[in-house]
């Protein structure tokens, strides 16, 4: 109640006649009523009406917060934190070994970024993680709908296809070698139709639309209460040209992130990212870095690098607060990110799976 | 989108005149500034701004689809998605063709026939579709002045001889044909910005320009301050202005690029952050070891061009005459070799 005027989420010029005719408190404002206030600073009564209503929705809520109920900032013990983790579920990549260092999977609630050199395999994951997000919860998933928004064009309807029918028929597998009573009803709604009516696609070109569809999301997502998985395909291509002002550029960036965070605890989504790396001309040498800068690296929880070992490749957890840092192998296969599987020559196991692998350059390779 | 100006985002007539005294016109202006600078410009408290911040966004965001929706789109008209390069197992590798609606490279030494395949494109695009063509016009843009008129009616007489049986046919098929002549980088990107217009009016359904290349080294020293950073500007201008092209009028783009010496010894890469494909060393049949500490050979243009097309092709000698496009694909990784015999009919 003590609240100063200069405060309030009022309109600027309003704000400015309330301190030129003296007004200090919010405690004043409501005392004086709506007809005392539109004759002392000369506005109509209406608008002196709207004002009040502000000025008490505002303390009211101040109040309440307060008092310790639920208001905009959130107070809890790490107890309950930690209660609310366990129970959490992971988005997983079908890459065990990816799945190992990130400690479960990709963790909703965060941020992870993904970096690497073109033609590694980051959208490539990112389509699998579109796929993942819905599997079943007797499966192991979170039953979650994904939205993509695609800046470089890179997203491939056939191959999402592909990686679909595979973890359909991955699921089917698991069904029938221990069935219960959930998988049978679950597998009747998880269809590589389902599934594709799932990922809600956003084909952004600037980083004008970029940031008009990142303002929009809360709204979308309100809508669409399933969705635990927010794509952006190339955060760093709308930003890397035309963009003479740097500063405005790292705000514009810093902004963003911000809202994907908030975006992310609201909604218990996660929000996967993509980058490039650039090329960082030093006094000897150059190497590539990921790109948008320096304060960029600060805005994701957790960091993947995926790069080359000659013709493996791999990828390096290179930031994140609850796993250490470690680097594993995978592959790409035509049913979507995978494990490497090991070269011995057991029919058992992965048997399922007749589409050749990828091999390695040297050898001559026989079309399908 | 972004140059929308806000009178069209709904905004009413003196909001956009006060917005207007400030210099903010269009919706990049109104998106790119915080909540407490479009409180002090608009004069409106913090939730008024907030629904016309809502209001704005609506006016410029993308139009959402579902991943069904698309599938279904592309499944409607399923010959219009590729264009069959004819090339069978090239064909295969590459899921129907060249694709339509996105950017496809071609990168090669010097004399491998980038520009013999260009060709046989423009041909091939200009058949009807019942032969597995686009039915359309092409626009090539051509920097080396190495475009022959003279090739290319041989090609079309030579490989579609039932077709192309009479002169007025292949006089036909020329006239479709438009050929631009740039030879500076700032005329090729204005070619590329009036390309919109010029698909519309002559409905071309490809567009090739040959090569990117050689106009931009010929006019960015890389070794020179700030060229680099210019060089990317003007790449990333033109990529993002032809994938523009290329989805709105799902039509393939064809780059071509040239090969390029990387040396470790001097300002060189990380050598595993460059993709395996990308070193045209490690493949058989190259002089250089495959020791990639010693340096090694890649497209030119850069990391950031890499980034920006979506499908590359690596043509190679293999062994003579044998020419040999080695298939690699920022999307779809799969490296699989396919053998073409280079011979008169370009086939």
């Amino acid at each position: 109640m003590q609240r100063e005027v200069g405060t309030l989420p009022l309109a600027p010029a309003l704000r400015a006649r309330l301190a030129a005719a003296g007004f200090q408190t919010a405690q004043e404002l409501l005392d004086t009523g709506p007809c005392g206030l539109s004759k002392e600073i000369g506005i109509s009564r209406e608008e002196a009406l709207e004002a009040l209503q502000v000025v008490r929705q505002e303390c009211h809520g101040d109040t309440a917060r307060a008092a310790g109920g639920s208001g905009a900032t959130r107070k809890c013990t790490a107890l309950e934190l930690l209660e609310e983790e366990q129970t959490q579920g992971f988005i997983i990549t079908f890459c065990s070994a990816l799945d190992n260092i990130l400690g479960g999977g990709v963790q909703l609630t965060k941020i992870t970024e993904i970096c690497g050199a073109p033609g590694v395999g980051k959208t490539q994951l990112c389509m699998q993680l579109a796929v993942d997000v819905q599997i079943p919860e007797c499966f192991g998933g979170v039953a979650g709908e994904a939205v993509f928004i695609d800046t470089e064009g890179s997203f491939m309807v056939d191959r999402v296809v592909d990686i679909a029918a595979a973890c359909v028929q991955h699921c089917h597998l698991i069904a029938e070698a221990q069935p219960e009573e959930d998988h049978g009803k679950a597998l009747e709604t998880f269809s590589v139709e389902n599934i594709l009516s799932h990922i809600y696609c956003f084909r952004c070109r600037d980083y004008t639309e970029l940031l008009a569809q990142v303002y929009l999301l809360p709204e979308f997502l309100a809508e669409h209460s399933k969705v635990r998985l927010v794509v952006i395909d190339g955060i760093a291509f709308p930003f890397r040209h035309d963009f003479e002002d740097l500063a405005l550029r790292t705000r514009l960036l810093n902004g963003l992130a911000q809202q994907l965070i908030i975006t992310a605890n609201e909604h218990r989504a996660a929000v996967v990212l993509t980058n490039q790396m650039t090329t960082r001309i030093g006094q000897s040498q150059s190497t590539l870095v990921p790109a948008l800068g320096e304060s960029w690296g600060h805005a994701a929880t957790v960091r993947l690098i995926f790069h080359w070992d000659n013709t493996q490749r791999l990828a390096t957890l290179y930031k994140s607060p609850s796993q250490k840092e470690s680097t594993i192998a995978y592959e790409i296969t035509p049913h979507g990110f995978r494990d490497v599987q090991p070269p011995a020559g057991t029919a058992s196991t992965e048997g399922t799976e007749p589409n050749p692998r990828k091999r390695p350059r040297t050898e001559e390779e026989k079309q399908q | 989108m972004a140059a929308k100006k806000l009178r069209r985002a709904q905004l009413s007539q003196e909001m956009c005149e006060r917005l207007s005294r400030y210099q903010i016109t269009t919706c990049q202006d109104f998106l790119c500034l915080s909540l407490l600078e479009l409180m002090k410009v608009t004069g409106q408290s913090y939730h008024e701004v907030q629904k016309l911040l809502c209001k704005v966004s609506r006016a410029c965001a993308p139009k959402m689809q579902t991943a069904y929706e698309m599938k279904l789109r592309k499944s409607v008209n399923p010959s219009s998605a590729f264009l069959s390069t004819t090339l069978h197992s090239l064909d295969r590798v590459l899921h129907g063709g060249v694709p339509c609606g996105s950017l496809t490279e071609i990168t090669s030494p010097p004399g491998c026939g980038k520009t013999q395949f260009c060709i046989m494109l423009s041909v091939l695009a200009t058949l009807p579709v019942s032969m597995g063509g686009l039915d359309g016009a092409v626009i090539y843009i051509d920097t080396e002045s190495a475009f022959s008129a003279e090739r290319l009616i041989e090609i079309a007489a030579n490989r579609f001889p039932a077709y192309y049986d009479s002169d007025e046919k292949l006089l036909c098929m020329t006239r479709s044909i438009h050929l631009y002549r740039e030879l500076t980088c700032c005329s090729v990107l204005k070619r590329i910005m009036s390309l919109e217009e010029d698909i519309i009016l002559k409905k071309v359904k490809l567009v090739i320009i040959d090569s990117v290349a050689s106009v931009v080294r010929k006019e960015f020293d890389t070794k020179l301050q700030g060229n680099l950073a210019e060089r990317s500007n003007f790449l990333n201008r033109g990529a993002s202005v032809l994938k523009y092209l290329a989805e709105e009028f799902t039509i393939p783009v064809i780059l071509t690029n040239q090969i390029t010496t990387a040396l470790s010894s001097g300002p060189g890469l990380r050598a595993d952050l460059v993709s395996p494909a990308d070193d045209l060393s490690l493949s058989e049949g190259s002089s250089v070891s495959g020791k990639r500490d010693s340096g090694y050979v890649t497209a030119a243009l850069g990391n950031t061009w890499s980034h920006s097309v979506n499908t590359r092709l690596i043509l190679q000698y293999h062994d003579l005459p044998t020419r040999q496009p080695l298939r690699v694909s920022a999307a779809i990784t799969k490296m699989l070799r396919v053998r073409s015999s280079d011979t008169n009919t370009a086939s």
